[in-house]
């Protein structure tokens, strides 16, 4: 987590010069998505659907597939919805998976920019950007539609999460001011201290594996309906 | 309870080793508590990365080397930065997750609930063969075709050796001991090619007290449950941990020695007295069954099944590194008789570049033009199944083996 957070202190470390993050770890791939997913492109004014048939049977006639899949992953964020509000981290969104899986562009890609010079396919924040924006009253916000497209299309197919933890991690609210106590504090202070909010968590954590160190076995033949094996019973190893 | 350990964000936790899981008292445990996160590779690693009493021991696709790994390490961590919880999923603080070593599970974990079935989707010529093969092979026989990448494991563990103080260890080429008086007699490997097996996803255990075989040339505490004739097993790749360890001679039951001195007065700690016979009284009384007295020591395998360190997909073992039919002339067009635009030989033999691995420091320059990678007839075909037919089908196009 600490990278996530040397991350997001990236984007102001960017913003400094002199600062230098070059000996900071990074994962290329996500980096290269995050990058991607900071970036803010131009509006799309206008768009059209003037395929005689329909959007998807257009895609086909021109030639698009699975194949033209260049950007193979993506972080779903932008800047446009972090302003408004902040409170799940982005959404790790395997692009040609979806791709492959639909078998359909035009599920995603269901309009085209007006411009004839534009590519077939353009990118969500293209034309969804701000929301409730007067100018565009029929247009929704990047937020919405991100999540009506997901959403929608994971109910439709009955499958894919739908809940908000199925797809974001939930950011961690700063402790700094949260947490009070004194300097020097001890094991058991500190202890009370997170269970003075998180008191239904620390039930849930008496009854787990990390806790008790044994639980079900489902898996192990002879005992798929016992409860009590684990390392601090019954499992034996070769030290 | 210990939130600190699992949310600690700030990497100066740690636990002081006789201190039962009490912290150390250096650690400033105000500054811990107030930068409290998200659990992460470093926080889960703390423990999960250091089975066997260090890092990279028991583990074989698990070590330091993943709180900050290359590409080719892990491609889920190393290339996409994913938190072990992001796959581990978590509810109500149980954990997701089947281990082979140990019995408890709270939920599985699989490469299908992100990949599908269908996994291999480039829209190239070998989608289709690639996820016929998914249904027989587990993911991780392509795509993490050696285990330890990045990091030497132990493979084996003498304890019987324990005990001589005046004894040298020695450096392997790893920058491995090869002893260690309070433990015995070791072996390491490093980029090692796995053990492969049937397996259903169920697993054969020996718990503690379970009588077994004692005179038996090896006694496995783990091993998978599988078949060549079961649809849902499929052949998954495994190191084995290979030990020798006491059992008792009467009770034919494995015994559990007392090795960390509890405290200075402590007159019966392996690592104190050096004395197998006192670690035993009392290291069995603590499970609540007899010691006999008397003990032998016995060669015992567990299969600890590879999960991690995939790598990425250019990566994955290539058509020819398991069919050595495919490696002559012939190819696809054993079958496929339509060969425009397409390459069959270079679609065949691109696979896991060997060579590359060792240019990049790697212990893989065996490997290199390997074929029959998996070993076919160990895991009971009659040889290459291109020749001899599938488990469950022979091929359709009535190729006929040449005499």
């Amino acid at each position: 987590m600490i990278k996530k957070i040397i991350f997001f202190m990236g984007v102001f470390l960017f913003l400094m010069p002199g600062l230098s993050a070059a000996e900071v770890w990074k994962a290329p791939d996500q980096e290269k998505a995050k990058e991607r997913a900071r970036e803010v492109v131009p509006f799309v004014k206008e768009y059209k659907d003037d395929c005689l048939i329909n959007r998807r049977t257009c895609l086909v006639d021109a030639g698009i597939s699975i194949k033209d899949v260049t950007t193979v992953y993506f972080v779903l964020g932008s800047p446009v919805i972090k302003k408004r509000e902040d409170h799940y981290e982005p959404v790790r969104f395997a692009h040609k998976r979806h791709a492959a899986l639909t078998n359909d562009c035009s599920v995603c890609h269901h309009f085209r920019p007006k411009d004839e010079n534009a590519l077939e396919t353009t990118r969500c924040s293209a034309c969804h950007q701000d929301s409730f924006n007067p100018d565009y009253p029929e247009r929704i916000g990047l937020k919405a539609a991100y999540h009506q497209q997901c959403m929608q299309c994971h109910q439709n197919q009955g499958k894919g999460p739908v809940d908000c933890k199925g797809c974001h991690l939930q950011n961690v609210p700063d402790h700094k001011e949260l947490v009070k106590l004194p300097d020097g504090a001890d094991p058991f202070q500190v202890t009370a201290e997170c269970l003075r909010c998180h008191d239904t968590q620390a039930d849930d954590m008496l009854t787990t594996a990390h806790w008790l160190w044994k639980g079900p076995s489902p898996y192990t033949t002879g005992h798929r309906k016992d409860i009590m094996h684990g390392k601090g019973t019954t499992a034996l190893n070769n030290f | 309870m210990d939130c600190l350990v699992c949310h600690d964000t700030t990497g100066t936790y740690k636990k002081a080793p006789p201190g039962a899981g009490m912290p150390d008292e250096k650690v400033d445990l105000k500054h811990v508590a107030q930068n409290v996160g998200h659990s992460s590779r470093a926080s889960c690693g703390s423990c999960h990365f250091n089975g066997g009493g260090g890092d990279a021991i028991k583990h074989a696709d698990m070590s330091r080397q993943l709180i900050e790994p290359g590409r080719n390490c892990d491609i889920h961590m190393g290339g996409y930065d994913f938190s072990c919880a992001e796959c581990h999923k978590t509810r109500n603080h149980e954990i997701s997750g089947r281990s082979s070593s140990v019995p408890v599970a709270e939920g599985e974990v699989s490469c299908v609930q992100c990949h599908s079935e269908s996994p291999h989707y480039s829209g190239g010529f070998l989608d289709h063969h690639l996820n016929t093969h998914s249904k027989t092979l587990d993911c991780n026989v392509c795509h993490s075709p050696v285990y330890a990448k990045c990091q030497p494991t132990k493979t084996w563990w003498d304890w019987s050796k324990a005990g001589d103080k005046n004894r040298k260890p020695v450096n392997d080429k790893y920058g491995q001991p090869d002893y260690n008086w309070m433990k015995g007699e070791f072996k390491w490997e490093e980029s090692a090619v796995p053990d492969y097996a049937w397996s259903s996803g169920y697993m054969n255990r020996v718990l503690i007290g379970d009588k077994v075989d004692s005179d038996a040339d090896v006694i496995n505490l783990t091993e998978p449950v599988g078949s060549i004739k079961d649809p849902g097993s499929k052949i998954t790749p495994f190191k084995i941990m290979k030990a020798i360890q006491p059992i008792d001679a009467e009770h034919d039951y494995f015994l559990i020695p007392h090795l960390f001195p509890r405290d200075k007065n402590d007159t019966t700690a392996y690592w104190k007295v050096l004395d197998w016979e006192k670690a035993f009284q009392d290291g069995m009384a603590a499970t609540g069954l007899e010691y006999s007295g008397t003990y032998k020591w016995v060669e015992t395998w567990m299969y600890w099944r590879l999960e991690h360190e995939v790598m990425p997909a250019d990566m994955a073992l290539s058509c020819v590194q398991c069919h050595d039919s495919l490696k002559g002339e012939k190819t696809c067009n054993r079958c496929h008789q339509d060969n425009r635009d397409i390459d069959f030989k270079k679609i065949a033999g691109k696979g896991t570049d060997f060579s590359l691995m060792k240019s990049e420091g790697r212990d893989v320059g065996h490997l290199i033009n390997k074929t029959d990678y998996i070993n076919f007839k160990a895991l009971g075909y009659k040889g290459d199944p291109i020749i001899h037919g599938g488990r469950f089908k022979k091929l359709p196009m009535g190729y006929k083996e040449k005499k």
